[in-house]
């Protein structure tokens, strides 16, 4: 296995931890707005989605810089 | 000493010699590394679609509320006003027959009304006039009569609101605030 591949295998794995990491942020803002729908809390629902929205843009970019990577490395 | 380590080093590369050629290994073989390397492709695109999922049903939670506001509820006649007096009570059904709602008027005069079922386990709740609050008898649950916020027992949740419109001596419900 060459550096560059190497390399590339840490940071798949760590980006895909990260990516993880925020999956779980996800899940945590959607219980959050769940139940302050249920306290009839109109505020924090939107708030929770704005979140998750910021979250699913970080996690996509960050999917999309492995696949970038990934594609590069089986290109050489 | 050291002919014994070397010796130790042997019998051990056996086991593991043995452990690799496990049967199960030939009966199953299994390309490791390209497999966990799949896999991980996977999880990354697995990952980013729940990414997704998940920012979409945040989405809709949020936009609930504004959906239920949006959609057109019955306008119901429920009481006449002089007939409620201060303190006074009246149960009535809202937006359907299978809704009950309870009906209050305040120390103050004003009138308000909220949906019957305890927000804990769904008994219905009614008027206590010493407390002046809405009592769910099953499990102690108090709320009060002003906002339907809970402040005893164990309920967590205010219950639904029923908003009222006051034509002459008319009383309607025309909407639940969730």
């Amino acid at each position: 296995m060459s550096t560059r591949q190497a390399q590339g295998t840490i940071l798949f794995t760590a980006l895909l931890a990260l990516i993880g990491i925020g999956v779980v942020v996800q899940l945590w803002l959607l219980a959050a707005s769940v139940d302050a729908l249920f306290r009839h809390e109109a505020g924090t629902p939107l708030h929770a989605a704005i979140g998750s929205a910021v979250v699913f843009a970080i996690n996509g970019l960050l999917a999309l810089y492995v696949f970038n990577f990934d594609r590069k490395i089986k290109q050489r | 000493m050291a002919e014994e380590k070397k010796d130790e080093k042997k019998d051990g590369c056996v086991e593991c010699q043995k452990k690799k050629n496990a049967q199960w290994r030939e009966d199953f073989p299994v390309d490791w590394e390209s497999d966990n390397y799949v896999t991980r492709r996977e999880m990354v695109k697995f990952l980013a679609l729940g990414s997704l999922t998940i920012a979409g049903a945040n989405a809709v939670v949020a936009g609930l509320p504004h959906m239920v506001k949006a959609s057109e509820m019955p306008r119901t006649r429920v009481a006449l006003a002089s007939s409620i007096p201060v303190g006074g009570s009246k149960l009535f059904a809202y937006p359907t027959e299978e809704d009950p709602c309870i009906l209050v008027r305040q120390n103050t005069g004003d009138l308000v009304a909220y949906s019957q079922v305890c927000t804990h386990l769904s008994c219905a709740v009614i008027h206590d006039e010493k407390e002046n609050a809405l009592f769910c008898p099953c499990h102690h649950g108090y709320f009060t009569v002003a906002e339907g916020r809970p402040y005893a027992g164990p309920p967590t949740r205010p219950l639904p609101r029923i908003k009222l419109e006051q034509q002459g001596n008319e009383i309607f419900a025309i909407g639940v605030e969730i």
